[in-house]
């Protein structure tokens, strides 16, 4: 069985917000719906020395799930190779998952009156392609992958890299990693 | 891409299309079934964006049948800009404009005609055959913003322009006003991997841009301050003795010259204009001298400097020359024209249009290099040199703003007719209110596009004009590099929307070129021009299914093969002969911005702050993509940059609505506080206009309001002495809050 996981290299991404794009058109999201945005912290600093860094958030795919604990209809489920999806016609649209993730990850449809999130875009991934968001990056920032392969890139990149997981000291067990090293300050 | 779609299901074509929402032209694969595309993705085989694309990208889908788009021939039945439009048919469209454009001609000469690109928006080289066979050499761009005065001035200096960036042994790269994180994603994506293996990147731009995040050195200078800082990069590497001396020995003239002409133009000489520390100057020279081999990749904001942009590009080029940085692995390469398919060039029938014509072009009379006068003479030495000449669309063009100017004044000679096609005049050519007067003025005005824009909306005709996915799409360089990459139209164009190759070619037909066109359609015209390759393919088609692009194998110092350089000593020409004899100097002379607060101190007190103009951000391409909603809400109003200090001292938040001033008007523009910026410097968004308003007189979708080109100027004075481009940067400006008692006070 695979584990999914998906690695974010902050040290390359550039925050052009294609990967919030690719997944709004291809899960034909209103326009008040982003599964996956790109938060931009800074630049902070006094002109010239500055540092800019850019953060794509998406659903962590939490091992340890709020979301589905929170859940009274059962739509909110995981599945076995660690995936975390809703059933859209479970959902009742409480909003109980919401206000449990810690992430803001989820979103409601307002027109479907639904609770939405990102899926690693799993009917993709179950044909054997990529998310949507990882296959538009041109930076290859995003990088996606089975964690039990070895010889996957995640695999790689979670061994040898520093890799950090966000609100770890949560207990969610996040399955995305970002790596976050400073660039080269400039003067 | 629709999630609801199954990829996999029965009759279901794959076609390898592009990207056409910028130059970079990324590989797509586009799902077609029935003559519809149903879903598209990044082209992994791609070799520039293996898969990736940008926000634009991923919309295509949505802007191929977007409900704005124009969709049929529509001619104008009310006041021009009144909206009032009646559908009519192709034939009707071209007959009656054929016939105006031939009373015209014989009234007023084929020069009364003038016709209007954007940039690669086109298939450009149809334009110019069509121009050429009418007889007007009037054809113009807004491409002096763009490269072109780089490519001609680089071409004169060395025979070609050493564009082509060979990066896998680099060192080291200069990128000199370049954001590629945001402009050329492709190019960043390469950047950053090469950064991981120890390359140098240094970041040359007044803003604290994505790419300058990601740098090892940031030169954040004064906007339009580049000539000094590049004359004193000469001055430090030739003084400390980091010139690369056997090649200049063996390969350069004019190196004594240029010796003493820098002395003066020291660190120390720069610091004031550059607004750079003396010690940073120093220490970016010996980054590029010292990391060799390194590249100096080209970006637009030399070109966009008016007065100061020639020299500027000049000082640039012979970086490059005295380190040795040419034609060698991991340096800029010198590729050539094409010599085994067809170039641009060879399509346009430029040996049609008479002396007499050329004669005519407006603005060679003053600006020499671009046009007719500096373009023959490149023209012959490089045919001698490499056997072809660069193309003549974009590198030998009237000047756009002498065009306007006579379309207005009739002076000197009436412009009575203008084609617009693939670009929006008044929102992206230098001083919009002249460019709009024009427009307004002249008497016949046809415009092919996607969207009623504000030019459109002041046409007598607009035609409906074939999108990405619905044309095929050759890639090389504007025509000047010696490789292609090839797409495919994945569908044929929706409604009644055509390509703009077919409307230049009907129209000639009817025009009596009816000989002159013998390919019906544009892969016709493609697979003509890639015979010479001998792939022996029988449709142009074929070819992209089965080879998609052709990459020469790379020759490195061909000057060595060749017995020099394409210029008239066969050396690279430091001091140049080209430039000389056309009436400039032959080496890069000092002159400040065109508004500085040296040279115009009474000036600078009216208008006391820096204003920089014209750099890309995303998610738009120039004025395009408003419309699109998928887009918008990632910059849904037009913003400029401004330092926290200076806007505490003028008392601006965060937000606040600002009129931005110059000396040729005004506009408003929401504020952007952020440090990314020195303070004193504002920068300004391009582009805005709001199709979401009236598109029609007087409001004309906004498009003066907060658009940046009302700043900019195009006074003869102001443009550079070689190419007349005109100045988008290294201007001075005020600015006070939008106010209900300071004139129009709302959004």
């Amino acid at each position: 069985m695979a584990h999914y996981v998906m690695v974010i290299d902050t040290r390359t991404c550039v925050g052009c917000h294609s990967c919030t794009v690719a997944c709004r058109v291809h899960n034909e999201l209103p326009v008040d719906m982003i599964y996956n945005p790109v938060t931009t912290v800074g630049p902070t600093g006094v002109f010239p020395n500055l540092h800019m860094v850019h953060i794509p958030l998406l659903c962590m795919h939490c091992e340890n799930t709020p979301c589905v604990d929170a859940c009274p209809t059962g739509a909110s489920q995981q599945r076995s190779d660690g995936i975390v999806w809703v059933d859209e016609k479970k959902c009742v649209g409480c909003k109980a998952c919401v206000m449990a993730c810690p992430y803001g990850a989820r979103v409601t449809n307002k027109e479907k009156g639904t609770v939405q999130k990102c899926d690693f875009c799993m009917d993709r991934v179950d044909k054997g392609n990529i998310p949507r968001c990882v296959q538009t990056c041109h930076q290859k920032a995003r990088i996606f992958g089975d964690l039990d392969d070895p010889e996957s890139e995640v695999s790689k990149l979670i061994n040898k890299e520093h890799v950090v997981r966000l609100l770890d000291e949560l207990g969610t067990k996040p399955n995305v990693y970002y790596i976050y090293g400073l660039e080269a300050q400039n003067r | 891409m629709k999630r609801s779609v199954d990829l996999e299901q029965e009759g279901i074509q794959v076609k390898k299309a592009c990207c056409y929402f910028c130059h970079q032209n990324c590989g797509i694969l586009a799902y077609v079934k029935d003559g519809k595309v149903i879903a598209i993705e990044g082209d992994p085989d791609f070799p520039t964006n293996t898969g990736g694309l940008c926000c634009r990208g991923n919309i295509n889908l949505l802007h191929l049948d977007h409900p704005a788009r124009i969709n049929y021939p529509l001619k104008r039945v009310g006041k021009r800009g009144e909206g009032k439009w009646e559908r009519i048919t192709w034939d009707q469209a071209l007959d009656e404009i054929a016939a105006k454009l031939a009373k015209i001609k014989e009234e007023f000469g084929a020069e009364a005609l003038a016709t209007a690109g954007g940039t690669q928006r086109t298939d450009d080289w149809a334009r110019r055959r069509f121009m050429n066979l009418f007889g007007s050499p009037n054809g113009f761009h807004n491409s002096h913003l763009c490269w072109i005065p780089t490519f001609m001035i680089e071409t004169a200096v060395c025979g070609w322009s050493p564009f082509e960036i060979d990066m896998g042994l680099s060192r080291c790269i200069v990128l000199w006003g370049q954001n590629p994180a945001v402009s050329t994603l492709p190019e960043m994506h390469h950047l950053s991997e090469l950064k991981k293996k120890g390359l140098k990147v240094i970041v040359i731009d007044p803003r604290y841009t994505e790419t300058a995040a990601k740098a090892d050195l940031w030169l954040p200078l004064r906007p339009g301050s580049d000539l000094a800082l590049a004359l004193a990069w000469l001055h430090v590497i030739i003084y400390e003795g980091l010139c690369d001396y056997q090649f200049i020995e063996e390969n350069c003239i004019g190196f004594e010259e240029l010796t003493k002409h820098v002395e003066q133009f020291t660190p120390e000489w720069a610091a004031p204009l550059t607004w750079l520390d003396p010690e940073l100057i120093r220490e970016g020279a010996r980054m590029y001298a010292m990391n060799r081999p390194g590249n100096i990749q080209w970006g637009v904001a030399l070109d966009q400097q008016g007065r100061a942009a020639g020299a500027a590009i000049h000082a640039r080029a012979l970086l490059r020359a005295i380190t040795g940085n040419l034609d060698a692995p991991g340096s800029d390469l010198l590729t050539g024209p094409a010599p085994d398919f067809l170039t641009d060039e060879e399509m346009e029938a430029n040996e049609y249009l008479s002396e007499e014509q050329k004669a005519k072009q407006l603005g060679s009379d003053k600006f020499k290099l671009i046009t007719w006068p500096g373009y023959s003479k490149i023209a012959e030495i490089t045919k001698k040199y490499w056997g072809k000449a660069p193309t003549a669309e974009w590198m030998c063009e009237a000047h756009p703003p002498t065009v306007f100017r006579a379309i207005i004044t009739g002076k000197p000679y009436p412009v009575k007719a203008l084609i617009v096609s693939g670009t929006n005049p008044v929102n992206s050519y230098g001083d919009s209110q002249l460019v709009l007067e024009a427009l307004r003025k002249v008497e016949l005005l046809v415009t092919c596009e996607y969207w009623m824009t504000p030019t459109a909306s002041l046409s007598d005709y607009v035609l409906p004009i074939a999108g990405a996915l619905e044309r095929p799409t050759i890639t090389s360089s504007y025509g000047c590099t010696d490789f292609l990459l090839a797409s495919q139209r994945a569908i044929q164009p929706m409604y009644e929307r055509r390509n703009d190759y077919n409307f230049w070619r009907d129209l000639g037909i009817r025009l009596g070129q009816a000989d002159m066109w013998p390919w019906e359609t544009v892969e016709d015209a493609y697979l003509y021009k890639l015979e010479p390759l001998g792939y022996g393919t029988d449709t142009y088609d074929e070819f992209v299914e089965w080879y998609r692009f052709y990459f020469p194998e790379r020759q490195y110092y061909k000057y060595k093969e060749k017995g020099g350089f394409a210029t008239p000593s066969g050396k690279i020409e430091l001091y140049s002969s080209v430039l000389k004899d056309l009436g400039y100097s032959p080496l890069p002379e000092y002159v400040g911005p065109v508004e500085n607060e040296i040279d115009h101190p009474e000036l600078a007190k009216e208008y006391p702050l820096v204003l920089s103009t014209g750099n890309g951000f995303m998610p738009y391409h120039h004025s395009e993509h408003f419309q699109v909603p998928q887009l918008r809400y990632l910059n849904p109003e037009p913003y400029f940059q401004i330092n926290p200090e200076t806007a505490k001292e003028y008392g601006i938040k965060q937000g606040d609505w600002v009129w931005i001033e110059t000396r040729r008007g005004r506009i408003k523009q929401r504020a952007e506080v952020t440090p990314a910026v020195a303070p004193r410097v504002i920068i300004t968004q391009r582009g805005w206009w709001f199709p979401e308003r009236d598109i029609n007189e007087p409001e004309l979708g906004g498009c003066l309001e907060s658009n940046t080109n009302v700043l900019t100027s195009v006074e003869d004075e102001d443009c550079d002495p070689m190419s007349g481009t005109w100045a988008n940067r290294g201007l001075l400006c005020k600015i006070y809050k939008v106010s209900d008692d300071n004139g129009k006070g709302e959004k």
